[in-house]
């Protein structure tokens, strides 16, 4: 009845295979290194010398919950271990918590004081903590009688920012009254956030009806979604970019009146492709979806950030020099040697 | 010394300052005295909000007649000065100073009491004192700790840091702590406070608990500091009186009875003079006959 | 009193109270979540409030989620976390207690 709660190092190879086996016995059984590897800290609950909960964090994520729940009052493990999780990143000053789990366990982190933002089949996405969505919503930038106005939206990685992206975005700015840019925040990228959110205003700035924003924790990138609990034969891709269509059409669109989303098409990467199957499939009728061709550069090829960062990475940037906006050419040719050094050091290029 | 009466003393139990269910329940379960912990119980991170929750149960709680006590951090700590403020504030029974090494921190101590008490318009000498005697140098010191202030109302052994000290750990048949207990007693005896024994936290071995507390009643312990609420009615068990005690007891409150009546100083009972000693304990075992529901309304024993 | 972190205090456990105050511009604003939020919501709230108003606090958010608490546990811990977001935790509000 005493439990105690410590934190477990999975470095250590006994320990990991403790809760390795803990963890399968829930019916958890992707362990791959992209998952475990990305975890900061784990916590394990035991009853005398046996392992009965256990949950772990990266970043601000909450992951590889799991509580045994044998003789012992339904949800009290479970509340003893997500407080301790919390516990210990308020104290390290992360303030703002989410969570991506299987729907079941949605309201047990509910009752909690977590809220849900989307929520598929499968799997739940919920927040807690401040600042929270109603405080990112608050802070962007507002247009006067939004309910009389054509609003559209555009969510973009921009790793780096094209002439691709500004295809886009004059498109739905002709089309438009007024059109949000959202930047996916995750810093994950060979372009740093900042340095992306730079290019992207500075790639727009002429253009008057356009509001490039933070997409804060809201557009996430798929690297965030941890996807270890769900079953093997799901498409995690399929899965992700459901809840993200899914937060956008229930949470960010109505409370900035966005009307459509404009999205690029992306003939050579099939995840892009997947991702606008599912905004078609997700964001209609609420969200009209419009779909612009992806434009060729002067030499007929199409633009692709992929193919900004391969030339990057060969040391040719001028073969993609109209390609690009003077901002995005020139931030890049004045930061050859980091940007090279960053995909030395092991940067993956080839995502988006 | 504390004028500390000859309240019952039998069961200190240990409540975790920080946690909000047990300090609201600790008044339920009819210990002698409640300890709530702001040191070893409670992280670094949560100390302000532990003595925070602390005060705040001590100004709207109903602890019945419980000796309320605070364990507050060590006086080498930061938390340390407004622990002992906070709780001269609240009004609490006791501060027990823990990890005493010597007299010299008992004076400290009550000299940051008396100024917490004229801060907060506390009644002067009305925060009781005790030490936990935790080292080698504790235990050593121990007589002059227990003598150190008036306001001292017992000294208390904590065995885990002590035998730690000792370059020992602790044993079932606690041969480890042999000196240390017989000089923590000594010492409360010698300065006329209560003398209060270590904890068990083996909860899964009760006949080990029964064993221990019978034994620490041998030596003459006042009683003993716990962590679980069930340890309570198993230390009042090895704590009741026999019937032939209490009959004894009664024969010497009747002898004092009437030597009230006859206006006689000298106490007298078949034809012996009954000194102050006898009297003590004949007190001491109505009490705990009393509180161990052995006696009716009219005094007399319960048969079970 | 000007908030000057967002700061946490009390625990998700049975009978506790976990509050969140982070900087606002309108008010007390509380979102508290309670099994018992029917019968005792304003009860939970105005002790918050009531406590905050102690420190000068006038503007804040507070998140506060219940398991239970009774009000002397809902006071100390808003004092708590107060002092935190304060920045003051080291000086006890003597005043408040």
């Amino acid at each position: 009845m005493y439990e105690s709660i410590i934190q477990l190092n999975l470095h250590d190879k006994k320990k990991r295979a403790e809760w390795m086996t803990f963890m399968k016995s829930l019916g958890i059984a992707d362990f791959s290194d992209k998952e475990v590897d990305a975890i900061d800290f784990t916590l394990g609950m035991y009853d005398g010398d046996q392992l009965v909960g256990t949950g772990s964090a990266s970043g601000n994520v909450l992951k590889y919950i799991g509580v045994c729940n044998k003789g012992v009052t339904q949800g009290s493990r479970f509340n003893a271990i997500i407080n301790a999780l919390t516990s210990r990143l308020y104290q390290d000053q992360v303030f703002h918590i989410l969570v991506f789990t299987k729907l079941k366990y949605s309201e047990s982190f509910q009752h909690l004081g977590f809220t849900e933002l989307a929520h598929t089949e499968l799997a739940a996405f919920l927040e807690t903590g401040s600042p929270n969505l109603t405080d990112y919503l608050a802070e962007l930038p507002k247009i006067d009688q939004p309910d009389r106005q054509k609003i559209a939206g555009i969510v973009m990685n921009a790793n780096p920012f094209t002439n691709g992206h500004r295809f886009l975005v004059e498109s739905a700015a002709k089309e438009s009254d007024w059109v949000y840019v959202f930047v996916v925040s995750t810093d994950a990228s060979l372009f740093t956030t900042q340095e992306r959110v730079k290019l992207v205003k500075e790639g727009l700035s002429d253009l008057q009806n356009v509001m490039v924003v933070d997409g804060g924790a809201y557009m996430v990138s798929y690297a965030t979604f941890p996807s270890y609990f769900l079953p093997s034969n799901v498409n995690n891709v399929t899965y992700q970019t459901m809840m993200d269509a899914r937060i956008f059409r229930d949470q960010i669109a109505p409370a900035l009146h966005i009307g459509t989303r404009y999205v690029g098409t992306e003939p050579l990467s099939k995840t892009t492709n997947i991702y606008n199957q599912t905004l078609l499939k997700e964001l209609p009728p609420k969200v009209n979806v419009k779909e612009i061709q992806r434009n060729k550069n002067e030499s007929g090829q199409y633009i692709t950030a992929t193919n900004v960062r391969r030339a990057i990475q060969e040391g040719d940037v001028t073969k993609v020099k109209d390609s690009l906006p003077t901002s995005t050419y020139q931030f890049i040719k004045d930061h050859l040697g980091i940007l090279q050094s960053r995909i030395k050091k092991g940067m993956n290029i080839d995502g988006n | 010394m504390a004028d500390n009466g000859e309240r019952l003393r039998r069961t200190m139990m240990f409540v975790p300052g920080n946690n909000p269910a047990m300090v609201k329940d600790a008044g339920i379960y009819g210990a002698d005295s409640i300890m709530f912990d702001l040191e070893d119980a409670v992280s670094m991170a949560e100390k302000d909000a532990a003595r925070d929750l602390v005060y705040e149960a001590l100004q709207t709680q109903d602890y019945g007649n419980a000796e309320l006590v605070v364990r507050v951090n060590g006086s080498d700590t930061p938390y340390y000065a407004n622990d002992v403020k906070a709780m001269v504030k609240a009004g609490v029974d006791v501060i027990r100073l823990p990890k005493t090494e010597d007299a010299g921190m008992i004076e400290d101590l009550e000299k940051d009491v008396l100024a917490a008490e004229k801060q907060f318009g506390r009644e002067e000498g009305s925060t009781h004192l005790m030490a936990a005697i935790e080292s080698a140098k504790g235990v050593l010191n121990a007589p002059e700790i227990a003598a150190a202030s008036d306001r001292m109302i017992g000294i208390a052994l904590s065995a885990e840091d002590y035998t730690t000290d000792m370059k020992t750990h602790r044993y079932p048949d606690g041969a480890e702590l042999e000196f240390a207990r017989n000089m923590v007693l000594h010492a409360a005896r010698a300065a006329g406070i209560a003398a209060f024994d270590t904890v068990f936290t083996n909860m899964d071995d009760p006949e080990g608990f029964y064993r221990e507390t019978r034994y620490i009643h041998q030596l003459g312990f006042d009683g003993k500091s716990l962590v679980n609420p069930r340890q309570i009615a198993m230390v009042n068990k090895v704590y009741e009186p026999t019937e032939k005690e209490i009959e004894n007891a009664k024969n010497v409150i009747n002898a004092i009875e009437e030597a009230r009546r006859k206006g006689s100083g000298v106490i007298s009972m078949n034809g012996q003079m009954v000194d102050r000693p006898v009297v003590m304990r004949a007190q001491r075992v109505m009490k705990l006959a009393k509180a161990s529901n052995l006696l009716d309304e009219e005094g007399n024993y319960i048969e079970k | 009193m000007e908030i000057k972190q967002t700061a946490v205090a009390g625990t998700l456990e049975s009978s506790d109270i976990q509050i969140m105050l982070s900087k606002g511009n309108d008010g007390i604003q509380i979102d508290l979540e309670s099994d018992v939020k029917k019968q005792f919501g304003d009860q939970i709230e105005s002790v918050i409030t009531e406590t905050l108003k102690k420190f000068d606090i006038d503007n804040a958010k507070v998140k506060a989620v219940d398991k239970g608490a009774l009000d002397c546990v809902i006071k100390a811990r808003t004092i708590a976390v107060a002092q935190r977001a304060l920045k003051t935790a080291d000086q006890p509000a003597w005043e408040v207690l």
